[in-house]
């Protein structure tokens, strides 16, 4: 996939895991910008700042959580595309994610296919 | 399971020294299982028989089952179903041990059939069952004098499995260690609370880190880095993760996870009730430590 001018906000409290996600994306295409926030307060700030056309936000991370960031971003713009990273033992908060607006989920341990076929929908 | 807890019953019979485990494990990847151990092990053959057949393997260029059979150790049937076989993977340690020099075959072969005897294995595949999986770890448990609780063999049981899932199948646990302080290197603390309350940390030398990370995320890493000190982390809270869902749909419990964190503190203080367990792996020794 051509990913050229494509903004992608990538929000993790985890480095290994915003790499993981970085990595598999690049494998499935070339020239995305990546944006990096560690919690959620960070992910908002630079929501606001950069505009990004797709926006992955784990579920726990600290100062804000990702149900919080969902709700900040959905503030910001109603049509923004918010994909959850969840991981296992959050299915409450996924649900809770979903409903305050992100658009769809992934979950950890990641899987290539799976990030493709979102990107896909998503951005294709 | 049975081959990791293999190791660590070789030790509590003082059949091995702690080195020639730990070398052993080191050098698991390089060695196949052989004919003669499986033969012994089906109780097709005696560990003489399996001597005696590897020396004329010294003198003749014959294949072992080929010189099995001329002697009579062995029919055409037994032969056949030994290649066929599914084989029980404590083997390849055992015959490991073997050829380090640590054990001989007729000592092998009297461990197997008490190892098997002591943890009612009766077929290779038993190793794959939940039921002897807690049988094995309650006894592992019982071995330390440790209390076995349903929910330390639940949360052992999950741990041993995500460690052949994520990181790999070639460790032995050491018998748990109760300890009143912990001396830390890089440790990893996160808590599990609820019904029951739980502190589960992972603990290793920055070297053995990098290597744990490397299997963990599948990415060659070389320094203890960031991204290492995360493997970690990332790691814990996806076991204990996995551990709260299991909870919930077994016993419907629900428990809430603090995020993992590093341990400042050079020295953990551990209750009566906290154990570490050492895990031998080729790359180096992980501790875990269990507060539950």
């Amino acid at each position: 996939m051509d990913f050229t001018n494509k903004k992608i906000l990538i929000s993790d409290d985890s480095i290994l895991a915003r790499k993981q996600l970085k990595d598999v994306i690049c494998r499935v295409g070339e020239g995305a910008e990546f944006i990096d926030a560690s919690n959620g307060q960070e992910a908002i700030d630079k929501y606001k700042e950069f505009t990004p056309d797709i926006t992955f936000l784990d579920i726990v991370m600290p100062v804000k959580d990702g149900i919080e960031a969902v709700k900040g971003i959905m503030e910001i713009n109603k049509e923004a595309d918010i994909i959850i990273v969840s991981s296992v033992g959050t299915q409450s908060q996924l649900k809770s994610a979903i409903e305050a607006g992100a658009k769809d989920f992934i979950q950890k341990p990641l899987d290539s296919s799976q990030v493709e076929t979102l990107l896909q929908s998503h951005l294709g | 399971m049975f081959a990791q807890f293999f190791g660590n019953y070789l030790l509590n019979r003082k059949a091995v020294t702690p080195e020639q485990l730990s070398s052993a494990i080191a050098s698991l990847t390089d060695t196949h299982i052989r004919l003669g151990t499986l033969a012994m092990h089906k109780g097709y053959m005696t560990a003489a028989e399996v001597d005696e057949v590897c020396f004329l393997q010294t003198r003749e260029d014959k294949r072992f089952g080929e010189i099995a059979i001329e002697r009579n150790y062995l029919f055409e049937d037994q032969l056949e179903d030994l290649l066929k076989s599914q084989n029980p993977d404590y083997l390849l340690l055992g015959q490991t041990l073997v050829d380090t020099g640590a054990i001989s075959n007729s000592e092998l072969e009297e461990l197997m059939i008490e190892y098997q005897a002591e943890n009612e294995i009766e077929s290779p595949t038993d190793s794959e069952s939940v039921e002897h999986t807690s049988k094995l770890i309650e006894n592992f448990l019982l071995s330390a004098e440790r209390p076995v609780s349903k929910y330390s063999v639940m949360y052992l049981n999950l741990v041993f499995n995500n460690l052949v899932r994520f990181i790999g199948e070639d460790f032995t646990p050491l018998s748990p260690v109760q300890t009143t302080g912990y001396e830390t290197n890089y440790c990893v603390t996160q808590r599990i609370s609820g019904q029951i309350n739980c502190v589960s940390s992972i603990d290793m030398e920055p070297q053995t880190a990098v290597g744990f990370a490397s299997r963990y995320a599948k990415m060659e890493f070389t320094e203890f880095d960031e991204y290492v000190k995360a493997s970690l982390e990332d790691f814990l809270n996806l076991h204990n993760g996995l551990f709260s869902v299991n909870m919930s749909n077994e016993i419907s419990m629900e428990l809430t996870l603090d995020p993992p964190a590093q341990e400042l503190d050079p020295v953990l203080t551990l209750s009566d009730n906290a154990f570490v367990i050492p895990v031998i792996y080729p790359f180096g020794t992980i501790y875990l430590i269990l507060t539950l």
